[in-house]
């Protein structure tokens, strides 16, 4: 376990992105001298230490994420296009912090994230990736064979995800909670086809599978 | 509709299921319910000249607590707090404070005056909570009266006489006067004659006819105690009309006016002088260079010999190696750093779920409510704002500070709306009482626990079905209780049967304090 050492948290970079963030506020007063100032990381509150995700509030791992990816979520998040279900607690608890931000908010908050160490996530769940694989191939068109990502085609890679949230997710878009606003092209995709994993088990062995994909 | 019943059928019903032979069994177990146990003085090893190095995390009561009991007796104590104050969910809100809500930031704009003050979290000490009065007395802390139950507040139902708001005190009176009667009415002879004697059934009918103030023949024909129509002063009162019984059953609050105000709730209440962090500043005058804060935790590292601790503050990381480690850090966010803990420990973290309770305030433009003779107290409604409570202080002031809302199972309901929608929410729930309430307030606050920064939840919660443990959640409460390695210990009303009080969080540092120093007189021989 790397515990301390390499990994600093850039501050100044932190802090412009917050000063940012403070122009917005529209309960902020001028003048209030005494005011706690706005300075903290509330990235890492939810998303846990080095943004390596936290099962215990639902919030996924930002660390390793692709960066065109988390700043189209940061969007998505901000105009409503997710986050807006009233069943997503998780993701309407998201959105206020995403509406905080400006254009230049989230580039600092995606090269904040771009800062943290990757750690391999841990397995959690249990399945039958061979099954899980034979499901995958459908997913492979987009995501990539290994899992990778696809930014040409607007496909995150799910290797090295929590695969806990990666379930998650996989429930929400069946469900609708996730893609069935109608502004959000890449949701809406993604929503029929997590029809074809046909209950809670095809759910847990296609993740089983990529799990075995784990990015390093 | 549902079938009716007559009242003769609801007694036959009743003395079915047990009646007055079973409530005097139930009466005699009364001598099993343990006793409030009084505060004993910690009987904890002074250290000498051995040093031991602690690091607590999170600088809550339990967390605050521990620092305070281990610096007496010289251990080396560094509290780690990730938010830029202490006291946790023991949090007064005053002019210009922050209150660090994710994506929803608010400063108070509360006027400038020391009795203007919300408290946020914690809001009630009960007589009997003895440990943390005693500290209140030991750190001088000054205490005053805090009114909890208040006849004169109001009881609003939209189902209950058009959502007129009635009197608790109407309602109450009531209701006891058409209870009483039923029960009189069941003292038929042949229940009087197996389980009393003719005195105790003659004392018993005394009780039910002064519980309902009952009339000649057993008859409940209204009340004076809960004020008069008229008069009362000079001229004769006259009777207040009877608010029918069926009126009085439309209303699903009713079932809180006899428990509302019992157990941990029931009078005698007291608060802190000036707003409840003056506990924790009571503390901290004694320990507060201890803190650190601004700092967040990252990683806990327990071996055998020690914990390894790794925390950010001012942009850097650092390291913090000690002998020991006490954690008030909610579960739901210990599950988010890196850690070495084991999987029973681990599958219990994530089992224990966050609490969502919220409240919102108002500082009012005028205290409104002493000209309708309320002085305290609560106003209880039924919806999601679920009342209003009237401040304890500060009587007859320019202005004081209400709650607006407290809801603590449903919280998420607010939580879930804008800063205005929950804003107008309250509003139009409190007009519902006083009708020109949404012109008497102003500087509104809200507290969703379920977001604010680095705690993220109000009161854990263990058991998933209703007042019953299974099992397998003992089992787990167990293991969070023990600590890793004998080294690392979670507290905080987190690791209670009893969350959400402030005892509760100094009886979880007190049981981890007494097993850490049973270790430590062995290991010191």
């Amino acid at each position: 376990m790397t515990l301390y050492g390499e990994n600093k948290v850039n501050g100044k970079k932190l802090i412009g992105a917050m000063l940012t963030i403070l122009c917005w506020l529209p309960f902020q007063l001028q003048g209030e001298e005494e005011r706690e100032p706005y300075d903290d990381r509330y990235c890492t509150t939810c998303h846990g230490a080095d943004g390596r995700g936290n099962f215990g509030v639902q919030a996924p791992r930002l660390a390793g994420m692709e960066p065109w990816y988390l700043k189209r979520q940061l969007e998505n998040f901000r105009t409503g296009i997710r986050g807006a279900h009233l069943k997503d607690i998780e993701g309407m608890a998201m959105r206020p912090m995403a509406v905080q931000l400006t254009d230049e908010g989230i580039a600092d908050v995606v090269e904040w994230v771009g800062d943290w160490n990757y750690i391999p996530a841990q397995v959690t769940i249990e399945g039958d990736s061979a099954v899980g694989k034979q499901l995958y191939s459908q997913c492979a068109t987009c995501h990539g064979d290994e899992a990778q990502g696809n930014e040409m085609l607007g496909a995150p890679a799910l290797r090295g995800q929590n695969d806990w949230y990666l379930v998650t997710q996989l429930k929400n878009f069946k469900k609708g909670w996730r893609g069935s606003e109608s502004l959000d092209n890449y949701g809406q995709q993604m929503m029929p086809m997590a029809q074809i994993l046909a209950d809670e088990d095809s759910i847990n062995n296609v993740v089983s599978h990529i799990n075995t994909l784990g990015k390093n | 509709m549902n079938k009716l019943v007559t009242r003769r059928e609801f007694l036959n019903l009743l003395g079915s299921t047990g009646g007055a032979s079973a409530a005097l069994k139930a009466g005699a177990a009364l001598g099993l319910l343990p006793a409030a146990s009084i505060a004993k003085p910690l009987d904890l090893l002074a250290l000498g000249s051995n040093n031991k190095k602690v690091a607590i995390l999170g600088g809550g009561l339990s967390g605050l607590t521990v620092a305070y009991e281990l610096s007496k007796r010289g251990y080396d104590c560094t509290i780690l707090e990730a938010s830029h104050r202490c006291g946790g969910r023991i949090f007064t809100v005053r002019h210009g404070d922050l209150i660090d809500e994710i994506g929803n930031r608010q400063y108070c704009e509360f006027d400038e005056d020391p009795h203007l003050y919300f408290n946020g979290g914690a809001a009630r000490i009960p007589g009997f909570h003895h440990n943390l009065l005693s500290y209140c007395k030991e750190l001088g802390v000054e205490l005053e009266v805090f009114v909890g139950e208040n006849n004169n507040a109001y009881f609003q139902d939209d189902a209950l006489l058009d959502g007129k708001p009635i009197r608790v005190n109407d309602y109450k009176t009531n209701i006891r006067g058409f209870l009483g009667e039923m029960l009189a009415k069941s003292m038929s002879e042949q229940e009087m004659d197996k389980p009393f004697t003719e005195q105790e059934a003659e004392n018993l009918l005394g009780i039910i006819r002064s519980f309902g103030d009952l009339k000649e023949g057993d008859l409940y024909t209204g009340s004076s105690r809960s004020g008069y129509k008229t008069g009362g002063y000079i001229a004769h009162g006259v009777q207040k009309d009877i608010i029918a019984f069926r009126d009085l059953l439309q209303t699903q609050l009713g079932n809180q006016i006899f428990t509302a105000y019992e157990g941990d709730h029931g009078p005698s209440l007291l608060q802190a002088k000036g707003g409840m962090d003056n506990i924790t500043a009571g503390f901290l005058r004694k320990i507060g260079e201890q803190v650190k804060y601004h700092a967040m935790v990252s990683a806990i590292n327990v071996s055998n010999d020690g914990v390894e601790i790794a925390y950010d503050q001012d942009g850097t990381r650092h390291a913090l190696k000690v002998d020991y480690c006490f954690s008030c850090i909610p579960t739901h966010l210990i599950t988010g750093l890196e850690h070495n803990f084991p999987g029973d420990y681990v599958k219990a973290l994530k089992y224990v779920r966050r609490g969502d309770a919220y409240k919102a305030a108002f500082q009012a433009k005028e205290r409104f409510w002493e000209k309708d003779g309320i002085y305290g107290g609560i106003t209880k409604t039924n919806n999601r704002s679920t009342g209003i409570w009237y401040p304890s202080h500060g009587m007859h002031q320019n202005k004081g500070i209400l709650l607006g809302a407290y809801n603590f199972r449903g919280g998420l309901y607010h939580t879930n709306m804008s800063q205005q929608e929950r804003i107008e929410a309250h509003i139009k729930d409190g007009e519902k009482v006083h009708p020109n309430y949404r012109n008497l307030v102003e500087k509104p606050v809200t507290i969703a626990w379920h977001r604010i920064n680095h705690m993220l939840g109000c009161a854990a919660s263990w058991n998933r079905s209703f007042g019953t443990w299974t099992q397998e959640e003992k089992l787990m409460f167990d293991t969070l209780q023990a600590p890793v390695h004998g080294r690392h210990y979670i507290i905080g009303d987190q690791i209670t049967v009893n969350v959400a009080w402030m005892e509760s969080a100094i009886r979880s540092a007190h049981w981890a304090l007494e097993d850490l120093d049973q270790r430590v007189r062995t290991e010191l021989g």
